[in-house]
């Protein structure tokens, strides 16, 4: 089911929240709220996926506090839009870190966003977690002060490039935005679909926020390709989509599916979005973490970005018990010793917080994945699931 | 063949362009001061077209004339109540002022819409090829619809008496009030018909593609350059200026990658400045 997210239900969702979280719940000792720092897109090209991270962490925040909060503080959410803008991030984030004090930052989601407040962040001793996926992102000097949940470019245009090789494709061109992830992604595809029989013939970036693609559209037609992979995000590629259709292009496209959501099936036209493949790291479908973040979040099946969502907060309250100090120091020392391991597997903070309590040592399996990183803070790796556009209406195909 | 595609795609997009274009700079050319609130102004009109169509049912050209009527009654609006005490302190805190207006205009418009994208409710059509020359449908419209409105602004300006006290208020303020024409009543007819044209515009950069909060935002730089291009306060100036942007952009992807294409708005605005300080026609209003 999509829910309808406007600037209005997130207020409306935000002060429910806010109401509830006042409500007596657990006992807390005469102290300052422990406040954690939330930088996430409610408006801009994000502006979809940030309310729904945003509901999905505080609705773990809420368990946290039902059962005492953490180091006997009531937990906060500090939340500030980044607009999806590096600009406007930078300036919410120095304002949730030296006037908020927080110790961590969850929930950028651009990578140019990321990219300009990662500095920001190890520079301050600030933890951050991120969905962004340009490979450039973990390869800064963050100093361990930094995890996403998201696959990385290689291993998301691994995936893509195997999953099209595999359904038949030989030709395939690249109409990227202009992003951190445009070129390692189009790398990486050209070689794992050179390795699988296929062919990159041609790509292209393109700027953001053109009212048209014609021109683009035209170049990447001349190249004759049966696929085009468009690299970009929903705005654009709503753009893009229709551009091609009224080029005359009838094959498939491949797309992320952020760049592809619900909205996009609702705007265009079934004939525009016919044969429209996307592909999205999966959520671990089936497993019990994720069970138990689709009852506490009252959906079916919440896509990736809550899943991750409901990982970040899970791993920053587990950190802190386990660390017994709120700080971002502590937060990058302490945040593999809760989430790879032989400590017993815990699916939720509440879970996790109570063994913590008694003393044992616990391994975090996430909604997302199982959430073990690497040295520089990426994942190992994850499932992807596709889909595809038919009649208007996306149809499952698989999960690999 | 390839070149005289890039060219035709040029003019559309320029032509669109120049209807705001064309707003932007009849408020210079009046009240003196760069109005970027225009950015917000045609996101409001691109959103009343969207009601209008979408909501009430209503074809194309009516959501057109909706979008001109409420952005201009919102400019009217803006402009008298906020920006008008601002010129006494001078053009560049009117400007700035005029920046706060845009994006709490813009929020106004999140609230109540959201940030989801939307479209108009339009078939889209395949393109028609005239011996490997594409063109669109709905841009062969747009293109028409942008010339019928440029054409009634110049009739109005060279027939009408109102059309002409704007002409003589731009061209000398002073000599005007000496002659009795009321400057306020002037401004707000010049905030109407400018803030109408962005919204008209709006409206016509959501039908070729979609519309959310930040569409204005998004197509203000080309808009401002092109003003400049033309010259600041020039109406023909913004048509000139606007195709420049628009064909320059195009051509540009001959010899540059197309993520340089806005480079091109800005180093238009270098060049033709650099050769003439004043923009291509100068600063007289038409």
């Amino acid at each position: 089911m999509a829910i309808r997210q406007t600037r209005r239900t997130v207020l409306k969702t935000g002060s429910a929240l806010a109401a509830a979280s006042i409500l007596p719940s657990g006992s807390y000792a005469q102290s300052e709220p422990l406040r954690l720092g939330v930088l996430t897109p409610l408006t801009g090209a994000g502006g979809a996926d940030g309310p729904r991270m945003l509901k999905a962490m505080q609705l773990v925040v809420d368990e946290v506090n039902a059962i005492g909060g953490l180091l006997g503080r009531k937990v906060e959410l500090v939340v500030e839009d980044d607009q999806t803008n590096p600009e406007a991030a930078v300036r919410a984030a120095r304002k949730l870190i030296e006037v908020n004090k927080v110790p961590v930052i969850m929930g950028t989601w651009a990578s140019a966003v990321t990219s300009a407040v990662a500095p920001v962040c190890w520079e301050s001793k600030t933890f951050l977690t991120t969905v962004s996926g340009a490979d450039s992102i973990t390869q800064l000097p963050h100093q361990g002060f930094l995890i996403r949940t998201q696959p990385n470019s290689q291993l998301q245009g691994k995936a893509h490039a195997t999953f099209i090789a595999s359904m038949g494709y030989k030709r395939v061109f690249v109409m990227a935005i202009q992003a951190p992830f445009a070129i390692p992604t189009r790398n990486r595809l050209e070689e794992i679909l050179k390795a699988n029989g296929s062919e990159l013939v041609g790509g292209l970036i393109y700027e953001k926020e053109k009212t048209t693609y014609r021109s683009e559209v035209d170049e990447a037609l001349r190249s004759k390709p049966d696929l085009i992979y468009l690299n970009g995000y929903a705005p654009d590629t709503i753009v893009t989509l229709r551009d091609l259709y009224r080029a005359g292009f009838n094959g498939p496209r491949f797309a992320q599916s952020y760049a592809v959501p619900a909205k996009t099936l609702e705007t265009l036209p079934p004939e525009v979005t016919e044969n429209v493949y996307t592909g999205q790291p999966s959520a671990d479908i089936g497993s019990k973490p994720f069970e138990l973040a689709a009852k506490r979040l009252g959906i079916a099946e919440p896509d990736s970005y809550e899943c991750q969502a409901t990982d970040w907060i899970s791993i920053v309250a587990l950190t802190i018990a386990k660390a017994k100090e709120a700080t971002g120091q502590a937060l990058r020392d302490n945040v593999r010793k809760i989430t790879q391991g032989n400590g017993e597997k815990v699916s939720t903070a509440v879970e996790g917080l109570k063994l913590l309590a008694e003393g044992k040592e616990i391994n975090y399996e996430g909604a997302s994945g199982p959430c073990d990183f690497t040295d520089i803070g990426d994942i190992f790796d994850c499932k992807f699931r596709y889909v595809k556009v038919e009649g208007g209406k996306f149809k499952f195909l698989k999960v690999t | 063949m390839h070149v005289l595609q890039l060219v035709i795609n040029g003019i559309m997009a320029g032509t669109i362009l120049a209807v705001p274009a064309i707003g932007l700079t009849a408020i210079f050319a009046v009240l003196r001061f760069t109005n970027f609130a225009l950015a917000s102004h045609a996101t409001i009109g691109a959103f009343a077209g969207y009601v209008a169509n979408v909501h009430f049912g209503l074809p194309i050209l009516p959501a057109v004339f909706a979008a001109f009527l409420i952005a201009g009654m919102v400019g009217v609006a803006s402009d008298e109540l906020v920006l008008k005490p601002f010129r006494a302190a001078g053009f560049i805190t009117t400007a700035i002022g005029s920046i706060a207006l845009t994006i709490a205009l813009e929020n106004i418009v999140r609230f109540g819409f959201g940030n989801e994208l939307r479209g108009y409710d339009l078939p889209i059509t395949r393109d028609w090829r005239f011996n490997g020359i594409r063109i669109g449908p709905q841009q062969v419209q747009n293109l028409a619809i942008a010339v019928a409105v440029m054409a009634a602004l110049f009739a109005f300006l060279a027939f009408t008496r109102t059309g002409k006290a704007m002409r003589a208020v731009a061209d000398n303020p002073m000599l005007a009030a000496i002659k009795g024409i009321n400057a306020d009543a002037i401004g707000r007819v010049v905030s109407f018909v400018g803030m109408g044209l962005a919204g008209l515009g709006g409206m016509l950069i959501g039908l070729d593609t979609t519309i959310d909060p930040l569409t204005g935002f998004r197509a203000m730089l080309s808009i401002f350059a092109a003003a400049v291009v033309g010259g600041l306060g020039s109406i023909p100036g913004a048509v000139i200026g606007a195709l420049v942007v628009g064909i320059g952009e195009e051509l540009s992807t001959l010899v540059l990658s197309h993520d340089y294409r806005s480079a091109v708005g800005f180093l238009a605005i270098v060049f033709v400045l650099t050769l003439r300080p004043r923009g291509i026609l100068g600063q007289r209003a038409y």
